[in-house]
């Protein structure tokens, strides 16, 4: 057979039809059972909780190998995993908040050892620095020291908040105990842990424990947490700080680390290329496996138009694009895939210099607030004149189809409220008539300060941000429109634009905040005295203030929305800031794989991974 | 000697550490590792600023902190370096040790590859100064000297990737590609044979019938979905490569060395079942590097047994042509995995992949799936490198041998009578080699740099991305690390051309005059 076929290539002689006709049999491939998806960016470990390792990558790999109470939608909905478990608020006064979360019986990790109430309690370890304080275990926010579990829970609304948690009597529930109410506290809620395996971990175990190692394991930890054992919760949290950080996965790596509760446990990886995993066989955490998908392969392309190339040739399937419109177009080339137009939890916005910020030298630019009428109009035409319906129509429609600009900076698009807020919060100035017609008022305004503008337009000193090929068009389109109402835009165009806000060589700024949830307090911290990020306009206003101080406890929804309202009227009566697009995403799926929903907040494809399927 | 070498090494070192000062202050100052950090809403926003600062000891000044890295690196002298942490808290020599070998599997081949072709052609140009073949050769040398290697790449993939695997679905070469093929293949060998208006038509018939036969062929038979070459197409191969090498080397006038090296090719026919044998049961590389030793053992009973006197360039061209004809056979192997190869769930019949260094879903199982694999995901990367990398030796090679060609002693060794051959092969090339060496030398070392923009379109993690990754991160504890042995190989290298020199050239003295 072999020297048939080699004397027919050897002289090149007619061949047989009958060996033809079986060599030419249509290629048939197997039915599909893997999703490859595509990252930019490599898992740096296991466990995402660690300043080093928290990237999407580690988010999007950890959702797939961990179910808890909770978890985002596409619509930036909380959903309740009731199959995992269920909780409740069951105390709520002033000073007393308490929240009982309760395991299902029956849940097991993926070496079959049953989930409760303790494994919910290492949570409370790694976000409270009370506790980690007490226990002897460091303070989180030493300068020098790093504390025994080397998270980055600390100091967040928990932390802040949380007064102790208690264990039920049958180990299923757990009760966390506020200072007092706090709102989103659903989403503060506890995950679960293995805490068997960690314990495990930390006495140099290199196997898996038999059921009755894994329970007394358990129970160790639950000696430990309660009598905070100084020696075994340190060796612990070295375990759990140093442990996971390992990026190739073999037969050789230790399974301890690799238990979890999730659809799809970790089989194997390559440093820094992919990472595989398999269905986990006895999940039973969440919502059941749709059954078609036994495989998940995170590959790590750096290069957008390689991953484009490498979605056309099949490699992989769902692919989180570069949002160019460019990319897009590329894209839209391939026959084999759905592109769905997305938006990212980044918006894009104008800020203008209200007032000097803290620790920057005196503003004296044309803003300030100390003008008062002048600056207020000058503000006021400024910001009217941002050309924001073209740079939606020409920068942002060609990747996902969004035309209308935003109206808030406190609710996304999606949001139930979203409508509600806009058609009260005073943003219609901004969408009122065309943009020629905002432009007569606008120059109307500039002309009553400065009646030769037209002529000796005003320079206003912009910062923009380099090295952004989009933000450079943004600039551009700002700058053509607003000097028809007789402004100068100057740009400086620094890429360490990041240190540059809030200095006073500037009287404008456009850049984008990120949202990585969704929080009752959500535009509080940009605005209000003293807040988190108020370090960009030097913007104070006592009346946004006491609205801000009344979103700490938890409101319902139809109060939050009126909320918004009054306190967005506020900061657009002062003409301070004006938000223009939700940085857009693009997503392009393999068109074979049907229940893919790119969600806006992380992690953002694999959310509902057991809906997917062939 | 010994004296200039310690000499230079001293100044290397003061280079050394001179330049990863600058560059380390340069590339603190380039950005804020805290940028984004800075830009979040995230209510735990201060706390992870805090915390990246304390791992990053991001509160010492850069010049300060130079030294604070520096001290680990001159760990070195005690047998332990630390050099540092990245970003990621992973150890920066540890990502350094993972990506030196993807680094060299990527480029080695291509710069090898690079070197041996573009020294051939460039010598075939210089000795067909003014042909067809030379013109044709200097306009695709300057057009591959000009072209960027992503685009390469992006034309690559969706030719030699996308295209080609959709073309397996159902392999039929349309009639018009078969014409085609056939005229290109006419054109080159016609060109490069050059010589009279008769031979340069005969070639142009002779190859341009053969490959279009060829490809018609393939395509009738499906050999694109089963390739093989079976042994008596190794057989013919191997007698070709016996009769190309003995000219190269010794010349087929030296008759013991033709009768040696197609002995070689006899047996290589012989051993096409034992050979197979050992493939099937015994998969692995010791295996083949076992065979390969013995075929160097034969081959050299073989050149022993034939020539009486200068056995030396006898044996040389015996053991190259053994081991030229024994690699048919793994070629042929690697031909007839193929099929299975593709059969594979992971393959799935597209064979040929545009990004990565391996399948992911490909077990470990099978030695030759996982070799052919990748192979498959090297042919791209390498080919890419090649086409735009050989173009340089090509035009160097060229330059310089007609330099050499021009000088008096060539005169006069053809002159005294001796063959065309000795003239090119012993006094001209040799005389070639020494400008060469330090382009090549310098080359190597660049291997470890990483090709950065091929790396990245690749999808490979070497250290051309390890490089990429800690510029964009801001992470400079890793690109520290980087640079330290790019630059430690690159100022090596150029010590080590210098001494190259020395023994190429009996004219130059290192060391002399100090």
């Amino acid at each position: 057979m072999k020297l048939t076929k080699g004397a027919k290539f050897a002289f090149a002689v007619v061949a047989s039809a009958g060996l033809a006709v079986a060599l030419l049999s249509p290629a048939q491939g197997a039915t599909r059972s893997t999703v490859i998806i595509h990252e930019t960016n490599p898992v740096a470990g296991l466990n995402c909780s660690l300043s080093t390792t928290n990237n999407t990558t580690c988010t999007d790999m950890g959702t797939l190998q961990g179910m808890g109470f909770n978890y985002y939608n596409d619509k930036m909905e909380i959903i309740k995993n009731t199959v995992f478990g269920s909780y409740k608020v069951v105390k709520n006064s002033a000073t007393d908040f308490r929240v009982q979360y309760t395991v299902n019986p029956g849940r097991v990790w993926s070496d079959g050892t049953p989930i409760t109430g303790v494994d919910l309690l290492l949570s409370h370890v790694t976000q409270s620095s009370d506790y980690s304080k007490a226990a002897g275990l460091g303070d989180p926010a030493s300068k020098t020291a790093k504390p025994a579990f080397n998270g980055l829970g600390y100091s967040g609304t928990y932390d802040k908040n949380i007064v102790g948690v208690t264990l039920s009597a049958d180990q299923m529930s757990v009760t966390l105990q506020y200072k007092s109410p706090v709102a989103n506290w659903d989403i503060y809620g506890p995950g679960p842990s293995p805490v068997h395996a960690l314990v495990l971990l930390s006495e140099g175990k290199k196997a898996l424990g038999t059921a009755a190692e894994n329970l007394a394991a358990k129970d160790r930890f639950l000696k430990a947490f309660t009598s905070k054992d100084t020696a075994a919760l340190k060796k612990m949290g070295d375990s759990w700080s140093n442990d996971y950080t390992i990026t190739t996965i073999d037969k050789s790596t230790n399974p301890l680390l690799l238990v979890s509760n999730g659809g799809f446990i970790i089989d194997s990886a390559v440093a820094k290329t992919t990472m595989t995993l398999k269905l986990n066989p006895k999940y039973n955490s969440g919502p059941a496996m749709s059954g078609s998908v036994d495989t998940v392969v995170f590959k790590v392309i750096g290069d957008g138009t390689a991953a484009t190339q490498a979605l056309a040739n099949g490699e992989i399937d769902i692919y989180a694009g570069q949002a160019t419109a460019d990319a897009v177009a590329a894209l839209n080339k391939i026959s084999s895939i759905n592109v769905v137009g997305a938006i990212s939890g980044a918006y894009e916005h104008w800020d203008l210099h209200y007032d000097t910020v803290d620790g920057e030298s005196a503003y004296t630019g044309l803003f300030k607030k100390s003008d008062g009428a002048k600056s207020a109009a000058l503000r006021q035409a400024f910001l009217l004149g941002v050309p924001r319906d073209e740079i939606m129509t020409k920068l942002i429609a060609p990747i996902n189809g969004e035309k209308t600009p935003l109206c808030t900076t406190w609710v996304k698009p999606g949001n139930a409220m979203y409508d509600k807020i806009c058609a009260a919060n005073g943003s219609a100035a901004f969408t009122r008539g065309t943009q020629d017609t905002r432009n007569a008022t606008a120059a109307a305004l500039v002309k009553k300060y400065f009646p030769d503008a037209m002529k000796n337009p005003i320079k206003v000193r912009v910062l923009v941000p380099g090295n952004n090929p989009r933000r450079a068009a943004e600039f551009a389109l700002a700058k053509a429109n607003e000097a028809k109402i007789g402004f100068d835009l100057v740009g400086d165009v620094r890429t360490d634009w990041g240190s540059q806000l809030g200095t006073s060589a500037y009287d404008a700024y456009f850049f984008a905040w990120v949202n990585s949830s969704v929080q009752q307090r959500q535009s509080c911290g940009l605005y209000e005295t003293n807040g988190g990020n108020n370090y960009v306009m030097g913007y104070t206003n006592t009346a946004f203030d006491n609205v801000c101080n009344t979103l700490y406890k938890p409101l319902s929804d139809s109060i939050l929305s009126a909320k918004y309202i009054q306190a967005e009227r506020i900061t657009n009566a002062d003409w301070i800031t004006v938000p223009v697009f939700a940085h857009p995403g693009v997503y392009a799926i393999n068109k074979a794989l049907k229940g893919v929903k790119p969600a806006p907040l992380s992690p953002q494809i694999t959310w509902n991974y057991w809906e997917w399927s062939y | 000697m010994l004296a200039f070498i310690l000499r230079r090494l001293g100044i290397l070192t003061v280079i050394l550490f001179g330049s990863s000062f600058i560059l380390y202050n340069l590339a603190a100052l380039s950005g804020d590792p805290l940028a984004d950090l800075k830009l979040s809403s995230d209510p735990n926003r201060d706390f992870l600023i805090a915390s990246l600062t304390r791992e990053l000891q991001l509160d010492v000044p850069p010049p300060a902190r130079y030294f604070l890295w520096i001290k680990g690196i001159f760990g070195i002298f005690l047998g332990h370096p630390n050099f540092g942490k990245a970003r990621d808290g992973s150890l920066v020599s540890h990502s350094l040790a993972l990506a030196i070998p993807v680094t060299i599997r990527l480029v080695l081949t291509a710069t090898i590859l690079a070197i041996i072709m573009g020294i051939a052609i460039g010598i075939i140009t210089a000795l067909r100064q003014y042909s067809r073949f030379d013109y044709a050769m200097t306009f695709v040398s300057f057009l591959m000297f000009s072209l960027p290697v992503f685009w390469v790449a992006v034309l690559l993939k969706a030719y030699l990737a996308i295209s080609f695997n959709n073309f397996l679905k159902n392999p039929i070469v349309p009639i018009g590609w078969i014409i085609g093929l056939g005229l290109a293949t006419a054109v080159f060998w016609a060109s490069l044979i050059g010589g009279t208006r008769r031979t340069f038509w005969i070639a142009f018939g002779a190859s341009g019938i053969f490959a279009a036969a060829l490809v018609a062929t393939f395509s009738a038979t499906g050999w694109f979905l089963n390739p093989s070459l079976g042994p008596l197409v190794i057989f013919a191969l191997s007698i070709g490569i016996a009769y190309g090498v003995t000219q190269l080397s010794v010349g087929l006038t030296n008759r013991a060395a033709l009768k040696s090296s197609l002995t070689m090719s006899a047996l290589t026919l012989l051993s096409y079942y034992p050979a197979n044998w050992v493939f099937s049961h015994h998969p692995g590389t010791f295996p083949i590097l076992a065979m390969a030793i013995l075929a160097i053992v034969f081959a050299v009973v073989s050149g022993l047994a034939f020539s009486k006197i200068d056995r030396l360039p006898i044996i040389r061209t015996t053991v190259l042509t053994a081991l030229l004809s024994a690699g048919l056979l793994l070629v042929d192997k690697f031909m007839r995995t193929w099929q299975p190869y593709m059969q594979t769930d992971a393959i799935n019949y597209r064979p040929v992949p545009t990004v990565g260094q391996r399948s992911d879903l490909l077990g470990n199982d099978n030695w030759w799936l996982s070799s052919l694999d990748i192979i498959t995901h090297l042919v791209l990367p390498t080919l890419a490198l090649t086409l735009i990398s050989f173009a340089g030796y090509i035009r160097f090679s060229r330059g310089t041998l007609l330099d050499v060609l021009n000088q008096d002693y060539i005169r006069t060794a053809r002159a005294k009578g001796l063959s065309e051959r000795t003239v090119i092969m012993r006094h001209a090339f040799r005389n070639t080699m020494i400008p060469l060496t330090t382009i090549i030398v310098v080359d190597f070392a660049g291997i470890i740099g990483g090709a950065l923009i091929t790396e990245n379109v690749f999808g490979w993690s070497g250290m051309g991305t390890l490089f990429r990754n800690a510029l964009f991160g801001f992470d400079l504890n890793l690109l520290m690390g980087v640079f330290f042995v790019t630059a430690s190989l690159s100022v090596l290298a150029n010590l080590i051309a210098d001494l190259l020199y020395s023994v190429l050239d009996p004219r130059i003295r290192v060391g002399s005059g100090g």
